[in-house]
């Protein structure tokens, strides 16, 4: 093995430390990131093919978590519930997100070595024009069908709507216990099935390309490939799964906090994946899987740990925003003088090695 | 009936127009060396020959190309790859990051025939056993014995060539293959060893057209050779007509050069030192360079693009690494800080015009004084804070249009932006901005470089006129070794980095010829 | 000002104008909007002026302005913490801040230039990370003016602090008059352009004018002797500095001084601001500061009362936001940016 991650290593004793400190049973906090993996294994999937295919950590995963929502509200709307709801919730959001992620796709091909911060305005975008559809848009240019899920007013959805109708459709399934660790077989199935097709994915034809594109663009080009193209299926792809990410997130969760939700899967997933070794230019499963063990650790036994270490839960709670924006910018800074630029800038920024 | 023919090819780049009426056919199994100078137009017959989208984005070209008799349009280089045309690149096209294997089977991977059928041709499984087992049969047709699970980025330069080979012939219909400097990176045997393989290639009908500086190898392995200069065809040879003074010769030309200036008895005295002086300019490496520059004199550099003229002054300004030792008469110079440099009277004008030249998007008159106020306060009001000084309009508006009139900089006024000016006038400014530190050394890369020809006459004379008014001493990198002949007392000329030959302007146009193909000058008396 | 009008422009006087015609419309009193737009000009202006140089440097719009915001809000909390009052008050205030930001800048300018190329995302999540470090710190800051602190406990600040006792609205209260209704502050707007004056005035001298080099073509500046790295240092110092000072007077107009994550998209207003009035993200006038920022406080103004009037609190800030994110994003896919190749 490599030498370990210099992330993974903090993250590692950080999480132990909290773990003594925060006096929370092991198991408690097993069973917690158990959830985690299943609520957000998905989402932090969807970030390795932009990794890979050097467009860096895309933050419009939010896009993707959007058209879950998107699909959720209308079924919600149409008032079908059950596993057809499920699975119209899955064709809508589909459908979306192949379209959201080859847009994003056509955008990132503009701004080439800026796509990070493009996905993040991107990501803002979406959530306002989301924001605008939803609570501005249902009772005044589009009709509800459902006045359940309304604001009294009759203007906009409310900020909380029950998704109880789809919950526990496939989250009880295969549940088994041990000792007090509780374990949803199936679940954790469906998340393993996703990292199986995403390693397919990266095997395939395609997945050659995304490797070969995100090393070298130009060199890319001159073999006959066209990089262009191949950036925007990565795109599609990573919104693809995000959409998927979200929709396990939300059935599981039960509720859909309707303009929040999706509001900080970019965040926490990128940190994950940081967390799990992860770079800006390169990430595996194994990354993705670690890091959000190691993250959600981190996450769930900060609050409990900065009470006993402190006497002051809050603190606890920003410290763990201060993690994850953290990983993210010590990542950023770390990384990005290896990330190569195109030649022309490599040899007038870096011509003294 | 020819493997590819090539008739009336034109190519302009803007108003210029670098490919003229070339004709060219290949048979089959035929090798095909081409030659010339920088600018004579062979990268850019190769671009188009491989669809580099360059060409498309400049306005395409015009004339026919035939592939076995079939008319073609080479828009893009998926499209050459169709048509069985490959390349190998001069800096390579591999991904570092993939193995041997993946790089030499990209983009056209065997897939496990199950998941293609369900799945299509993007989203089939990769077999990568027998992706491995075609890039080791392909590896060993080149004679090397490697394991294909490598990754790239460890190969040897060598390795790295062969696997581009290797790429290359592990596709079925390959019909044309195009070398660019393929044996600049490696060494005489393994160049040897390349040689023996294109040979066997040749063997089964792959056509190749083989690009190279290397006169003697191009005579060793090729059937035929073309001569560019200027874009157009000048000479065809067959083997047995093979003679490397004459290709030498058609390669440059034979003009008439009229001395520009009367060379007054050199001065031997030196007012700079190299002492095994190198460079790392990435594409332009310099090394073990030693030579005194005497007061006084223009010192021409010269040689074909990439073998390190250019290094000369970006190392002296410490833009790149460097190495050995500079001395300005006998004290050691630290060259890596250019506010001493310049204070030591020592200037530079980078070939770079508009990338590193100019502030395009200032007046000429703030470019004019530009360097002279930042590096020695120059042009500003007094004030006890150097960083808070203010520009003295009068003082500056003064000196630039002296300039203006004295270089005849042709513009509506100092307050116009550079980058509405001509290449030329370009130019001039940067003279200027030159003229403005008052220099006793100025180096200057590639002068003339994209002017038109009545401006470059005016350059030559600025610079002539201020080597003999002035008394600064001038060194001059250009690959238009007509117009070094014309004004320099010396002329270096380099090879792979290395000087070859110093030569006197009035020196046979065959040593030239020869001292830039790499080859000993004693050959002529 | 050639070519001004460009999509932001044309998506913004969209905006202004239906939310004009719908403010007529519902009879809300333009008077008083325009007297609150020059208010809110000024409250913003130094945020968006302070966007200046990182921009001219060529170093990006800089997202890492809440370290230039928590360093102002630094400040303030050391003058109220001694309780310093009135104009003194304020100055005391701006001085503190103007100190602690030249040390944050310089760190911050550090961090930037081993990002070469990328400062905007890297400067996004130093901001980000550094906001929420200073969560941490204000949970436990030593300060003890009780006004500042949680009244219960009497540990960690609050989450908003009232300047009323202290230097709320001084600027604001300077020389104030009326005049056909509209309440004019003249001498926070002489502040403001002041303060303008004086940026302008910066970008005259030397170094200014090597600023300005640096960021259109950082090679060509090295040639000509400059430390670039000192001067983007500089230019990093400089926007942190004025964003403390941003700050200062937004707080002291607002009355309140926001802790805690109150900072975290301050940086996203301003840029858009400073987008809509025609920079594209490369080198930019105070003209445009000044325009942008009144451009898009007026959207503020206008918006505030109009979706009030419609029963939808909500959508003043959705659109608003919808034409902030819309504003950066068309910069980031169109505008001259970074440097070309980064």
């Amino acid at each position: 093995m490599r030498k370990p991650n210099i992330m993974t290593v903090i993250f590692i004793v950080l999480s132990l430390i909290g773990l003594g400190f925060s006096g929370l049973s092991p198991f408690f906090v097993l069973n917690e990131v158990i959830i985690r993996f299943i609520r957000d294994g998905v989402l932090v999937l969807a970030l390795i093919i932009p990794v890979t295919a050097g467009m860096g950590l895309n933050f419009a995963i939010t896009v993707g978590a959007i058209a879950a929502q998107v699909g959720f509200l209308l079924v919600l709307d149409w008032q079908i519930g059950g596993l057809t709801g499920l699975l119209l919730v899955t064709a809508i959001g589909t459908v979306l997100s192949l379209a959201f992620g080859a847009l994003i796709g056509v955008c990132l091909n503009k701004v080439r070595g800026k796509e990070m911060i493009t996905t993040i305005i991107i990501g803002f975008l979406a959530t306002s024009i989301y924001q605008f559809i939803f609570m501005i848009g249902f009772g005044t240019f589009l009709k509800p069908h459902n006045l359940e899920i309304m604001l009294s007013r009759g203007i906009g959805i409310r900020n909380m709507v029950d998704l109880d109708s789809y919950r526990n459709i496939i989250d009880k399934l295969w549940l088994i216990h041990i000792g007090q660790v509780t374990i949803p077989l199936f679940m954790i199935l469906i998340v393993i099935i996703f990292s199986l097709i995403l390693r397919y994915i990266l095997n395939t034809r395609i997945g050659m390309q995304f490797k070969a594109v995100g090393e070298s663009k130009r060199r890319t080009e001159i073999l006959g490939l066209d990089s262009d193209r191949i950036r925007i299926k990565a795109m599609i792809f990573s919104t693809l799964l995000a959409c998927f990410g979200q929709i396990i997130f939300l059935q599981n969760i039960g509720m859909l906090n309707v303009y929040t939700a999706h509001l900080n899967s970019d965040i926490f997933s990128c940190a994950a994946l940081l967390a799990g070794g992860a770079t800006i230019k390169k990430a595996s499963i194994k990354n993705a899987f670690l890091g959000i063990f190691l993250f959600h650790t981190l996450f769930i036994v900060s609050p409990q740990a900065g009470q006993n270490i402190f006497a002051n839960v809050a603190l606890g709670e920003y410290f763990r925003s201060f993690v994850a924006y953290g990983t993210i910018a010590f990542a950023l800074v770390l990384n990005i003088r290896e990330t190569e630029l195109n030649p022309a800038a490599l040899t007038a920024k870096t011509g003294r090695k | 009936m020819p493997q590819i023919k090539l008739s009336k090819i034109n190519k302009n780049f803007g108003n210029i127009q670098v490919l003229k009426d070339v004709e060219l056919e290949l048979e089959p199994g035929e090798i095909h060396g081409l030659v010339g100078a920088n600018g004579s137009g062979k990268s850019t017959l190769l671009n188009i020959l491989f669809g580099n989208p360059v060409i498309r984005n400049t306005g395409s070209y015009s004339g026919s190309i035939l592939i076995s008799g079939q008319p073609v349009q080479l828009r893009s280089a998926s499209e050459a790859v169709r048509y069985g045309i490959g390349m190998i690149h001069q800096e390579f096209a591999l991904i570092s990051g993939l193995t041997i294997a993946e790089n030499i089977k990209l983009g056209r991977e065997k897939a496990r025939g199950i998941t293609e059928k369900l799945l299509g041709y993007d989203l089939s499984y990769v077999d990568r056993e027998s992706n491995i087992q075609d890039a080791k049969a392909a590896m060993e047709k080149l004679g090397m014995e490697i394991d294909p699970r490598i990754l790239v980025l460890d190969l040897s330069i060598s390795m790295k060539q062969f696997t581009e080979i290797a790429r290359e012939i592990d596709k079925t219909d390959l019909k044309l293959l195009l070398l660019d400097e393929p044996t600049a990176v490696l060494n005489k045997e393994d160049s040897r060893m390349l040689m023996d393989v294109l040979r066997t290639l040749a063997q089964k009908g792959i056509s190749m057209l083989f690009v190279s500086h290397r006169l003697e190898e191009i005579m060793e392995i090729c059937d035929r050779v073309t001569v560019l200069r200027d874009g157009a065809v000048i000479s065809h040879y067959r083997s047995h007509e093979f003679e490397g003074i004459q290709i030498a010769q058609d390669m440059l030309g034979k003009e008439i050069i009229q001395a520009m200036q009367k060379k007054s008895a050199p001065l031997r005295e030196p007012i700079m030192e190299f002492k095994n002086f190198g460079a790392a300019m990435p594409g332009e490496r310099l090394d073990d360079l030693n030579i005194e520059i005497y007061k006084g004199e223009i010192l021409g550099i010269t040689a074909l693009s990439g073998h390190g003229k250019l290094a000369i002054g970006n190392g002296v300004m410490g833009i790149y690494d460097t190495w050995g030792s500079v001395k300005r008469k006998g004290t050691p110079l630290e060259n890596s800080n250019i506010r001493e440099m310049i204070s030591r009277g020592i200037c530079f004008i980078s070939e770079d015009r508009r990338g590193k030249g100019l502030l395009l998007k200032h007046s000429i008159l703030e470019n004019i004084v530009f360097t002279a106020m930042m590096t020695k306060d120059g042009f500003l009001h007094p004030f006890p804070l150097s960083d808070l000084r203010w520009p003295d309009r009068n003082l500056s508006s003064v000196f630039a249009a002296e300039c203006i009139r004295e270089l005849s900089i042709k513009c509506e006024s100092a307050q116009q932006k550079v980058e509405e000016l001509s290449g030329g006038n370009q130019q001039k400014v940067c003279i200027a901005r030159a003229l403005a530190l008052n220099p006793e050394i100025l180096f200057i890369s590639e002068p003339t470089r994209g002017i038109d020809l009545g401006a470059k006459e005016i350059v030559l004379n600025i610079l002539v006129s201020l080597n003999k008014k002035k008394g600064t001493t001038i060194v001059i990198a250009s690959s238009e070794l007509d117009e070094l002949q014309r004004i320099c007392d010396r002329i270096v000329v380099l090879y792979e980095g290395r000087v070859s030959a110093v030569l006197s302007p009035e020196d046979d146009e065959r040593k030239f010829a020869l001292a830039l193909s790499g080859e000993s000058v004693d050959q002529i008396a | 000002m050639k070519k001004f009008i460009r999509p932001p422009q044309i998506i913004i006087l969209v905006f202004l104008a239906v939310l004009t015609i719908t403010a007529i419309y519902l009879h809300i009193p333009l008077n008083a909007m325009f007297g609150d737009s020059l208010v809110r000009l000024v409250m913003n202006g130094v945020l968006v002026l302070s966007l200046l140089p990182m921009l001219n440097a060529g170093i990006g719009l800089n997202f890492g302005l809440p370290v230039g915001v928590v360093a102002g809000l630094l400040g303030m909390c050391l003058a109220v913490n001694y309780h310093q009052t009135g104009w003194f008050g304020l100055a005391a205030a701006m001085l503190f801040s103007a100190m602690i930001a030249v040390v944050f800048g310089y760190l911050y300018a550090l961090l930037l230039n081993k990002v070469k190329g990328r400062e905007e995302i890297a400067a996004t999540f130093v901001g980000f990370s550094f906001v929420s470090l200073m969560c941490l710190f204000w949970s436990v800051a030593p300060f003890n003016n009780p006004a500042m602190l949680w009244p219960i406990g009497g540990k960690g600040m609050r989450l908003t602090v009232g300047l009323k006792d202290y230097f709320g609205k001084v600027l604001n209260n300077t020389w104030q008059f009326n005049i056909l209704g509209i309440k004019i502050s003249l001498g926070l707007l002489l502040f403001f352009f002041l303060l303008c004056f004086l940026v302008y005035l910066i970008y005259k001298t030397k170094i200014g004018r090597a600023m300005i080099a640096v960021g259109e073509n950082e090679d060509f500046a090295r040639l000509s002797g400059i430390n670039v790295n000192r001067v983007r240092t500089l230019s990093v110092i400089f926007s942190t500095v004025l964003g403390a000072l941003g700050i200062c007077v937004y707080a002291q107009s607002y009355g309140f001084l926001e802790l805690y994550t109150a900072p975290l998209m301050m940086a996203f207003p301003a840029a858009s601001a400073i987008l809509i009035g025609g920079s594209t993200g490369g080198k930019t006038t105070i003209g445009q500061v000044v325009l942008g920022g009144y451009l898009y406080q007026a959207i503020y103004v206008i918006s505030g009362p109009v979706a009030n009037q419609l029963l939808m609190p909500e959508f003043a800030e959705i659109i608003r936001m919808l034409a902030t994110n819309l504003i950066i994003l068309y910069a980031l896919l169109y505008g001259e940016g970074l440097r070309k190749n980064a």
